[in-house]
């Protein structure tokens, strides 16, 4: 297959690659943004004192892990308009990729804050500061910094996990390579360029997560 | 109309059971060889030499950056033109052992580079061998960090397993997708692939979640 | 630092890149020695290829399969994949032959070789029973929204017939078509006649509409790889024989034409 491996090809289909790769990456952002957000809300509900709101977000936590996310994009896909609820293809999709995503961020965030010394927090509340400026100055700060690691790990989960979109019709970077592959039948070419493109979206996002390491812990010692 | 198929559903369940089946063996397999192979990566990847740990920390890279189908298509189509011819289900479980193994090399570093590293210069001082160093001070400290994420990989594995069934693996999203075809209720379908997985994860989760709760002892709440 | 993370991006490429290899080849003679005929197939739903409700893999393509085996002495292997797997396999030689119900581009023959054709179908448009289109120049209008499957005939047929029209490339198999339309996710589909009629079967009766008019007539024929002409000309030489003989118009009429099959499967 890899004999007669084309790179004119390639480069004949590459303006459809690079459209591609751009609603991955803006797909991606968006769905990285809410699930982050997402995660943050479900933690913090997690962690709450009342055992209801904590248990509420347990459940959706363990739900969403332990299923696959196909069986949860169908769900929105077809489940949703039944509800008579009508939703673009890419919202449909941004808000699978959220949710799912937001559930393990919670666990991510959650690891986080457990490591933060209960002193810190009680202190917190002894200087009387409010809950959201406890969590605004004292935990998060801390908590979504020495999650940098675990949280790239995920963000590049959401990243691959978004190819599943090309089911509900969204065109990106794994569409990009099958129609390469049905057009031409060049599965080579075809999966090969895809895998390179995402490649530079891993080595972006890396980048990136060890940029903003540094810039936290130079933030630390200062 | 849900009635009229789900009847038709019943019938087929003994085929999704199989594919349950298949679900497990391949994840099986390939769990513990990955576990295994991840131990020993990781253990290099935070002590070893610096080529060592260039060469895995490359290998880790790619796999984790470029989509799971694509490894799996290398594997199975890519790799006889080099002489060696799999069959599909040694094929599946190669690239899944593969996958685990570098997330798990991942996981296993992180946990040995999070113990203090004052813990290993008394250990020298004290006069350990490396092999003692690591067996009685590094690895049972850093265990309390592996774990928990280590069991969380596992149901991640599990269900990327299910990209496997590209190459002909029989396995429950591959019977989701054939069923699909004659009872087109793709929400019920889907529903129960995503309940038979469920079966597979949530005792992993909760597994997961009793070794965190033993291995750390204040519970935070905010 | 800097310098490390561009070895490890250099190491990173070299090993993707170092994958490309070399290969020889195979032909009748193999297939002989080896007692065994391998076909790579996809599930893409009936008349063609489907799972039956006893598990059992049949179809119109699959019994022409077992034909074939029967016609040249050997056992069948069915290498199942879905659309993705199905040239990969072709091409890496872990299948013979591939028998789907694929349209025999030109481009596409640039790459894999083609049998004679062996039947010939065409594009159709259907939506759901109380729809407001009532013809083909109705779809014409701009907006419309239409499902269409990846790389299926129906897809190129649809751009060309209704440039004005959103298309919307669904993968997994026509039955998904037929589910979009139904779901109101798009006004219309567009697929193969004979598998819209075979896969509106296992909906409620009177779900969805067939327009009248085809919009092209393709035909469908299985493929091999460049380096088999002995197994090509070998199936050009079965689908004239089966056609003579009227054992190809009895599988057609079984399972394109009609819908006897539904009794049995």
């Amino acid at each position: 297959m890899l004999e007669t491996f084309n790179f004119r090809v390639i480069l004949e289909y590459m303006p459809l690659y690079l459209q591609c790769f751009a609603a991955t990456l803006w797909l991606s952002a968006l769905s990285l943004l809410g699930a982050i957000l997402v995660g943050i809300i479900a933690c913090a509900m997690r962690l709450s004192q009342s055992r209801i709101i904590s248990r509420i977000a347990g459940v959706y936590i363990e739900s969403i892990r332990s299923t696959p996310l196909l069986a949860q994009l169908y769900f929105f896909y077809f489940g949703l308009p039944s509800l008579g609820l009508m939703l673009p293809e890419w919202v449909t999709g941004i808000i699978a990729l959220t949710l799912n995503s937001g559930a393990y961020y919670a666990e991510i965030i959650r690891a986080g804050i457990q490591a933060i010394p209960y002193g810190q927090i009680e202190a917190g509340i002894a200087s009387g500061l409010s809950y959201f400026q406890r969590m605004r100055y004292i935990i998060l700060p801390q908590a979504l910094g020495m999650t940098i690691r675990p949280m790239l790990g995920q963000a590049i989960v959401l990243v691959k996990d978004s190819s599943l979109l090309s089911l509900i019709s969204i065109a990106e970077l794994t569409r990009a390579g099958q129609l390469l592959t049905s057009d031409r039948f060049m599965p080579a070419e075809g999966f090969l360029t895809t895998a390179v493109f995402y490649l530079i979206i891993y080595y972006m996002l890396k980048g990136f997560s060890s940029w903003s390491e540094k810039r936290l812990i130079f933030r630390e010692a200062h | 109309m849900w009635g009229f198929y789900f009847t038709e559903l019943m019938h087929s369940l003994p085929f999704f059971l199989k594919g349950l089946w298949m679900t497990v063996a391949v994840s099986g397999l390939s769990l513990i060889v990955g576990t295994i192979i991840g131990f020993i990566w990781g253990i290099m990847r935070a002590s070893g030499n610096k080529i060592l740990r260039s060469i895995i920390g490359a290998w880790v890279d790619l796999i984790r950056g470029t989509p799971f189908l694509v490894q799996v298509f290398i594997i199975f189509f890519i790799l006889p033109s080099a002489g060696i011819e799999l069959e599909a289900f040694p094929a599946a479980v190669i690239a899944l052992t593969n996958l685990a193994a570098c997330f798990i090399c991942e996981i296993v570093a992180g946990g040995i580079l999070a113990v203090p590293s004052g813990q290993r210069e008394a250990a020298t001082a004290s006069g350990l061998s490396a092999y003692q160093q690591l067996r009685y001070i590094v690895l049972p400290q850093a265990m309390r960090t592996i774990m928990p994420p280590l069991v969380g990989q596992y149901v991640l594995l599990v269900k990327d397993s299910s990209v496997v069934s590209a190459i002909g693996v029989v396995d429950i999203t591959r019977v989701g997708w054939l069923t699909v075809q004659r009872i087109p209720e793709g929400l019920m379908v889907f529903g129960l692939v995503g309940i038979l997985y469920f079966v597979i994860c949530y005792p992993l989760i909760n597994l997961s979640n009793l070794l965190e709760r033993r291995m750390t002892v204040v519970s935070t709440r905010l | 630092m800097k310098k490390g993370k561009v070895f490890t991006i250099l190491v990173s490429l070299a090993i993707f890149f170092s994958f490309l290899g070399i290969a020889s080849a195979g032909t009748l003679d193999e297939i002989a020695q080896r007692g065994e005929l391998r076909i790579a197939v996809q599930t893409q739903g009936a008349p063609f290829s489907f799972v039956d409700r006893n598990g059992k893999r049949t179809g119109s393509s699959i019994e022409l399969c077992e034909l074939i085996a029967k016609e040249m002495g050997v056992k069948i292997k069915f290498l199942n994949y879905d659309w993705d797997g199905l040239i990969p396999a072709l091409l890496s030689k872990k299948a013979d032959m591939l028998a789907a119900d694929m349209t025999p581009t030109l481009k596409r023959a640039m790459k894999i070789a083609f049998t004679e054709p062996y039947m010939y179908t065409g594009s159709v448009v259907f939506v759901k029973q109380d729809s407001p289109i009532k013809s083909l120049e109705d779809v014409k209008k701009s907006g419309t929204k239409l499902a269409v499957l990846l790389g299926s005939t129906g897809e190129n047929d649809a751009k060309k017939a209704f440039p004005e029209a959103e298309l919307k490339t669904y993968k997994g198999g026509g039955p998904l078509l037929i589910n979009a339309v139904l779901g109101g996710h798009t006004d219309a589909g567009v697929n193969d006649g004979s598998a819209v009629t075979g896969q509106s079967a296992s909906f409620p009766p009177n779900s969805i509409r067939i327009l009248e008019g085809q919009l092209s007539r393709s035909p469908l024929a299985f493929a091999v790889r460049y380096d088999s002409p002995d197994l090509l000309s070998w199936l050009n030489l079965f689908f004239l024989h089966v056609s003579l003989d009227g054992r190809l118009e009895e599988n057609l009429n079984y399972w394109v034409n009609s819908l006897d099959w539904k009794k049995d499967h």
